[in-house]
């Protein structure tokens, strides 16, 4: 038994396929923008090798600050607008929705089922200034309405509320299947207890879904990093560089600007962000839960 | 539960929470399919909703021929099916190898493949439109293929190894004494015992690629195999002055997909639950 468990040809018939995939299509590509990064190359014809240049610019680069501090800011927007809204809905519909539970469930996660191409668009719609959804709305309110939301000054809060719009369905939805695996006699004895909705959603819901709570925020901070699809069409980044994000900001920089080498560095840069960020929030919250997490 | 009949003032603010936040998520998209079948000079109202004079089907007609939804319909269900399969055989091969088989490294490739669930695909586009390039594979299916079933596959690993573990060895031990091979093991006794866990496997892969557009347009030039969100890509710089045909054409980019979630939405919704909790 040991012998067949233990067979080097079976074993490696069966492992190369992934290692392939994997080294082909993600190690060798990074491999090859670091390679990259050290050169001057426009994408066409030759190159030279230009050492640490690429990334000494990148540090006095001014969009490259502004994308890190837009994703800062959507990661905020999530963890202070998004999450409670979503937390807060996921624990109403779970305590009183009844019969409409998975008609609203539904509802809410519709949006994130439909292509981000489909989402940019509508909403570069919602936001015309000419016969835009948002200014008719601003209108009935007394508003002028003729108000340019992908202009400068507010694009950013609207390249925000399209995001924190359209994620919403999927925090909520793990919200609420979190809160679906809470032992409901805890909530029978609570209201035995006369316990109210406020207090039973402060002293139960809340410390129970503390786990599902700091996966969610997790997966928002990365998600806030990578965010690039929805401003690629909405604004590519503009006005300026007001709605720039990392991952949007090398596309452009590599084949609007012709600065293929640039965009490597760039790359790199996000690569090593990204995995930093993962690292450390699982840290923080693995040493604050006290114990290993599955 | 004693006071199930009454209605309370909290009740009545709680249901207004839910169906506000309802409306917000719900009303862009039926103001979308509202105006899709106006015309195009009745878009320019101050009401929120355009009640039309004639409802102009025919606008889907023209996002239906002019988006090439059909061919990019078929590219789409194609290569995401593909990826799908793909993944799901990696993923358990990948899986029995690492969890099941002794070798010294086992738990190192684990972990590797796994690393690339905290890379971005973005860091991707540029060195692989190069290699892509020089391979001669851009605009060919595996453009997409590769890349789909790479970024799929540390999150099908994760949740097939972690079930995988969960299942006791003595069937299979019990079968390899009855001189059972390795491969059928896999294929007779394991896959089917990781049924729910392949379903949300599955769906991830399929949610995850199906809108994906970032690395098709790098990749794709030519229209063989483009996929679905090209419809409306496209369709923008065709139609641009005429909104209401555009209108229509993201309504039926997003139709399928729509229509498979209404279908599956009890499974998708316990996929996705456990897809990203584990992942």
């Amino acid at each position: 038994m040991q012998k067949a468990y233990s067979n080097k040809a079976v074993i490696a018939s069966l492992v190369l396929p992934g290692i392939i995939c994997f080294v082909f299509a993600i190690l060798a590509p990074i491999c090859l923008s670091a390679f990259y990064s050290f050169t001057d190359f426009s994408g066409l014809g030759s190159y030279n090798f230009i050492g640490f240049t690429n990334f000494k610019e990148l540090m006095g680069d001014k969009a490259f600050w502004r994308s890190m501090l837009n994703s800062l800011l959507l990661a905020a927007g999530f963890i202070i607008i998004q999450h409670p809204l979503a937390i807060m809905t996921a624990a109403l519909l779970d305590r009183k929705g009844k019969h409409a539970e998975g008609f609203f469930r539904c509802v809410y996660f519709l949006p994130n089922v439909i292509s981000v191409a489909v989402i940019a668009y509508l909403w570069k719609f919602i936001y015309n200034p000419n016969f835009g959804l948002l200014n008719n709305i601003a209108k009935i309110f007394g508003g002028k309405g003729d108000t340019n939301w992908l202009g400068s000054g507010t694009a950013i809060w609207a390249v925000l509320i399209v995001l924190i719009w359209h994620g919403f369905g999927w925090g909520m939805l793990i919200y609420y299947t979190g809160i679906k695996n809470i032992d409901p006699t805890l909530y029978e004895a609570a209201s035995i207890d006369g316990a109210d909705n406020k207090q039973t959603f402060l002293k139960i819901t809340l410390p129970l879904m503390k786990p599902v709570i700091q996966v969610n925020v997790t997966l928002a901070i990365i998600s806030a990093l990578k965010q690039m699809e929805t401003v690629y069409l909405l604004t590519n980044g503009g006005p300026g560089n007001e709605t720039q994000f990392t991952a949007n900001y090398l596309y452009k920089q590599a084949f609007s600007s012709f600065r293929y080498g640039y965009g490597n560095a760039i790359s790199v840069v996000f690569v090593i962000v990204c995995v930093l960020a993962t690292q450390v929030l699982n840290v923080i919250f693995k040493e604050r839960e006290g114990r290993k997490r599955k | 539960m004693t006071n199930k009949k009454k209605i309370t003032p909290g009740k009545i603010i709680l249901w207004i929470i839910l169906i506000a936040v309802a409306v917000i998520q719900i009303f862009p998209l039926i103001w979308l399919l509202d105006f899709s079948v106006a015309s195009n000079n009745e878009m320019f109202t101050n009401g929120l909703l355009i009640i039309p004079k004639v409802f102009r089907w025919d606008n889907y007609a023209t996002a239906f021929r002019d988006g090439h939804v059909l061919l990019y319909l078929r590219n789409s269900l194609i290569v995401n099916v593909l990826a799908v399969l793909i993944v799901i055989v990696i993923s358990i091969i990948t899986a029995f190898a690492t969890t099941r088989m002794h070798w010294k490294l086992s738990s190192t490739v684990r972990n590797v493949i796994l690393l690339g669930m905290m890379i971005p695909i973005h860091a991707t586009l540029l060195p692989n439109y190069v290699i892509y390039d020089k391979l001669h594979l851009l605009d060919t299916l595996w453009a997409l293929l590769i890349p789909y079933v790479a970024f799929s596959l540390p999150q099908g690993l994760f949740l097939t190894s972690s079930f995988m573990e969960s299942i006791p060895k003595e069937i299979e031990e019990a079968a390899i004494m009855d001189g059972c091979g390795i491969y059928r093991i896999i294929g007779i006794i394991i896959t089917p015992m990781l049924k729910s866990s392949l379903v949300t496997v599955a769906i991830m892969t399929f949610l995850n690629n199906w809108n994906e557009f970032i690395m098709a347009s790098t990749y794709l030039s030519t229209s063989t195999w483009k996929t679905l969100p090209f419809s409306v890509l496209e369709f923008t710089g065709m139609y641009a002055s005429n909104y209401s045909v555009q209108f229509a054409v993201m309504a039926l980019t997003a139709a399928p997909m729509v229509i498979i979630y209404v279908i599956l939405n009890k499974q998708i919704t316990k996929g996705v639950a456990m897809g990203a909790v584990k992942g």
